[in-house]
């Protein structure tokens, strides 16, 4: 899904994320820590998003797991560093988070968190 | 705490021991006798303090306290219409309940942030309540399937209710709809802790955005990223619902994220 990369616009990604959850028939943690992953990866990203620019991101489903691409254009080609609260955040909430940064057109970059949530092993 | 209550109670009898043989007399006149409204009326206003006293026990949660006086009162004029003397029970035990309940109803009904429907309000509610009794009998957090069954409910009416409770204020009193709602306040029940953030690049930035945090969502963060707990473990150690971890978490982490965003924000914070 394409939004403009901006915060108000965080509601609906948040909401698409619990219910693709709920219906995988995560549970109740995981789909709330999905909630809350994708709220702080999109987060990240938006506030270096150059503005104007959209904010994409990917749901792909699996049997047992959900992954998460978010990319936005931003000025810098920084990715976000691997030691502050906002990754830590991330590494707890998800399996297996990663961000990467590639250059576009002009002197612009894409730059993308990308993450999975598993289904709890306990739970089937 | 309880035991402040008590002390208090038995205090405030005696401050209303000469009201108590009005109770037999408004027992006593018709429903049309016109000198009933006088007497209720003396009742209304003798239990007053008691009202004003419950009113205050909840101040401070972002309803003014001229409101809940007005609820408490509400309470109050219903409790002396429907205490009946010929039970037994003294009054004060029938009316501080009657009160606190009308109290606690407001919270609960004034708590949504927007205008939510009674049905997803209470879908919300039992859906909150099946999923902690789930979580302590499986040791783990349910699935909506699990819940469904649980309930005898469709899965879409679990993810109704689910999502019904993001339209939940998170500076709700959900900690007195549970279980007996008296007791100790959760802040007082959780002790001093580190926030667990030394290490963190931007920690710096991070430490006085925490310490403003109130205790129990400083505790939460803390349990969640430093000590990794999940949310159901968390919900059981603090005494709330998954849920209502699951808002305060999210709330917090907003709250930070602005603070490290721009420090001067942080000030017009609402303290809600």
């Amino acid at each position: 899904m394409r939004l403009g990369a901006n915060l108000v616009h965080l509601p609906i990604v948040r909401a698409v994320a619990v219910n693709i959850a709920m219906r995988a028939d995560f549970d109740v943690d995981a789909i709330s820590d999905l909630e809350l992953a994708v709220d702080e990866a999109c987060s990240s990203l938006i506030t270096h998003a150059v503005s104007g620019s959209v904010l994409s991101c990917r749901f792909t489903i699996g049997a047992d797991d959900i992954m998460f691409t978010v990319t936005v254009t931003s000025a810098e080609d920084a990715t976000p560093s691997r030691s502050t609260f906002g990754w830590r955040v991330l590494s707890t909430l998800t399996d297996d988070v990663t961000s990467w940064a590639e250059q576009s057109e002009d002197r612009l970059h894409q730059v993308h968190i990308e993450f999975v949530k598993r289904r709890p092993v306990t739970a089937r | 705490m309880r035991q402040a209550a008590t002390s208090q109670q038995r205090h405030s009898s005696h401050e209303y021991d000469h009201l108590v043989p009005l109770f037999d007399e408004l027992a006593a006149l018709s429903d049309d006798d016109p000198a009933r409204e006088t007497v209720r009326e003396q009742l209304v206003t003798g239990y007053l303090p008691l009202a004003e006293h419950i009113a205050h026990r909840f101040a401070g949660r972002g309803t003014p306290k001229e409101d809940l006086v007005q609820v408490a009162t509400v309470g109050l004029i219903n409790a002396v219409d429907r205490f009946e003397p010929s039970k037994g029970s003294d009054f004060l035990s029938y009316a501080v309940p009657t009160v606190m309940g009308e109290v606690r109803r407001h919270f609960r009904d004034a708590s949504w942030a927007m205008r939510v429907p009674r049905r997803l309000k209470e879908l919300h509610l039992s859906v909150s309540g099946a999923s902690t009794r789930l979580a302590q009998e499986l040791g783990r957090a349910p699935t909506p399937a699990e819940i469904a069954t649980h309930l005898g409910i469709s899965k879409e009416e679990v993810f109704e209710g689910l999502e019904a409770g993001q339209a939940y204020h998170a500076s709700s009193l959900d900690e007195s709809l549970g279980g007996d709602g008296e007791g100790m306040p959760l802040g007082e029940a959780i002790g001093e802790q580190d926030s667990g953030m030394e290490g963190v690049e931007n920690h710096e930035a991070l430490e006085p955005l925490i310490r403003e945090l109130p205790q129990r969502e400083r505790h939460i963060i803390a349990l969640r990223f430093y000590y990794n707990l999940t949310q159901t473990q968390i919900a059981e150690r603090v005494g709330i619902s998954q849920m209502h971890v699951s808002r305060l978490l999210s709330r917090t982490l907003a709250r930070l994220r602005e603070g490290l965003l721009d420090p001067e924000a942080e000030d017009e914070e609402p303290a809600s």
